[in-house]
């Protein structure tokens, strides 16, 4: 008998000591605050090479960074410039996006978001006519990408400036989500701001429970419109109520429509877009929030390849059919829940 | 002999196991009961205050390398950035936080302020 307790004793001690650990990163990078948790046998080596990669991709991808590759581009006065895989990469995902959405993700607006004051935190409505003149610069498909075998090099017409503001946090979870999974990770979950990012379930084997936004609320973290339970995948939400001001009573918000230079008001007040890719979500949700619920549902029906939660200002939610079953409303909720079918 | 030996090794076990079931009792309820707020700034751990053992709420200030500063409110259950003189005030506007969903950051003070062990909330994260 004490042979046994003896034993079980010395099992339950293996059986705690090896096997599965749990390692977290919090990290400030691409101008947010990012905690990458994993769990994996070789978790902290895990965790420390999605941070150099992160890191890495902030270094290439910053706007305002000096040594980026994007700070480069726009001031290379029209000659071609070199970029690394990533950014090639980030750039070819861009210009498809652009084409898809008819433009409703422009990754060339940023002379305009500049002119708002959204980049230095220094706000104000531009002019009109200011507006126009910097709306003739913008324009995506002006941007040349050629790829070769030995790299590949971009150039942008003068005038012209890239931003990837919306779609660097979405491709840094998804290059780090495949990082992990070749390094043979089966759960992990990375918080990229207000992006999310999942490998694998959780370590009980269950779905990571994601909250999305009460956008009506927005102060208060707690308040969730509902919960996504998501597997492998990566859940972005674009929504008016985080970056703004306010000027003579009226909200200006960053997400620009770029057909009109000001900031998109369709009715939506936030977009929430579910796949398996991250830089999908991260383009997505801004050009779904861009085109408005109508538009917006009839480009799902089109494309396919993501699920969404639309959020309209009136209150009413629709959900695309692929997520009615991954989707659980909030308890108290106040908001109308309709399932888009395809 | 050989009885009162297996006796003895009987009473050692219970005794033990009476031992382990109020030690985890007591590592249990202390730790539902407890609502921890841990500060960071930049990426250093400054503070770490137990919400549920005050009574009362007060405030501390903290400032950054680059002289920005964050006035902080503990308060039984809950915390928040209370005044800050960053340019974008994201971190006020934020609120209290009583759980770890989601934490405060400021990121022009590169502060964090974030809850642990709280209540075993079932949501893994938030997108916002």
């Amino acid at each position: 008998m004490k042979r046994a307790l003896f034993g079980g004793l010395a099992l339950a001690l293996l059986l705690t000591g090896c096997g599965t650990q749990s390692s977290e990163a919090q990290i400030f990078a691409m101008n947010t605050f990012m905690t990458l948790t994993v769990h994996s046998p070789h978790a902290r080596e895990d965790v420390k090479a999605a941070t150099a990669l992160i890191n890495q991709l902030d270094r290439e991808l910053s706007v305002t960074r000096p040594e980026s590759e994007v700070w480069a581009l726009n001031h290379a006065d029209g000659n071609p410039v070199e970029v690394s895989s990533d950014t090639a990469a980030l750039l070819k995902a861009a210009l498809e996006l652009g084409e898809k959405t008819s433009g409703a993700l422009d990754v060339t607006l940023y002379p305009v978001v500049k002119a708002w004051g959204f980049t230095t935190d220094e706000h104000q409505v531009p002019g009109e006519e200011t507006l126009s003149a910097l709306l003739e610069g913008v324009d995506y498909s002006a941007v040349s990408l050629i790829e070769g075998e030995d790299g590949a090099a971009v150039t942008l017409p003068q005038g012209i400036e890239l931003d990837f503001g919306a779609l660097a946090k979405g491709y840094a979870g998804e290059v780090c989500a495949d990082l992990l999974r070749d390094s043979g990770v089966t759960s992990a979950l990375l918080r990229l701001g207000g992006n999310i990012q999942t490998i694998g379930a959780r370590p009980d084997g269950k779905p990571w429970m994601i909250g999305v936004q009460d956008p009506s609320r927005p102060d208060d973290p707690d308040a969730v419109l509902g919960s996504l339970a998501i597997v492998d995948q990566a859940a972005v939400t674009s929504g008016g109520y985080q970056r703004y001001f306010e000027q003579g009573g009226v909200r200006y918000w960053h997400i620009i429509d770029p057909s009109t230079g000001s900031p998109a008001r369709s009715g939506l007040s936030s977009v929430t877009i579910v796949a398996d890719s991250g830089t999908l979500c991260d383009g997505l949700s801004t050009a779904l929030f861009v085109m408005g619920r109508e538009k917006a549902l009839d480009f799902w029906r089109q494309e396919g390849g993501f699920e969404a939660v639309l959020v309209e200002d009136s209150g009413e939610v629709w959900i695309t059919a692929g997520l009615s079953e991954a989707f659980t409303p909030a308890g108290e909720s106040t908001y109308t829940l309709h399932i888009a079918e395809a | 002999m050989k009885q009162r030996s297996n006796r003895f090794w009987l009473w050692l076990l219970g005794a033990l196991m009476v031992l382990s079931g109020a030690i985890a009792f007591w590592v249990f309820t202390r730790t539902a009961a407890g609502t921890t707020a841990v500060v960071t700034l930049d990426g250093r751990e400054v503070c770490r205050v137990d919400l549920a053992t005050l009574t009362e709420g007060y405030t501390v200030s903290y400032t950054g390398e680059g002289g920005i500063t964050n006035v902080v409110e503990f308060a039984p259950g809950g915390v928040r950035v209370r005044e800050a003189d960053c340019p974008d005030q994201v971190c006020v506007r934020q609120g209290w936080i009583k759980t770890g969903v989601a934490p405060i950051v400021c990121l022009p003070n590169r502060l964090t302020i974030k809850i642990t062990d709280g209540q075993p909330g079932q949501l893994d994260g938030l997108v916002r």
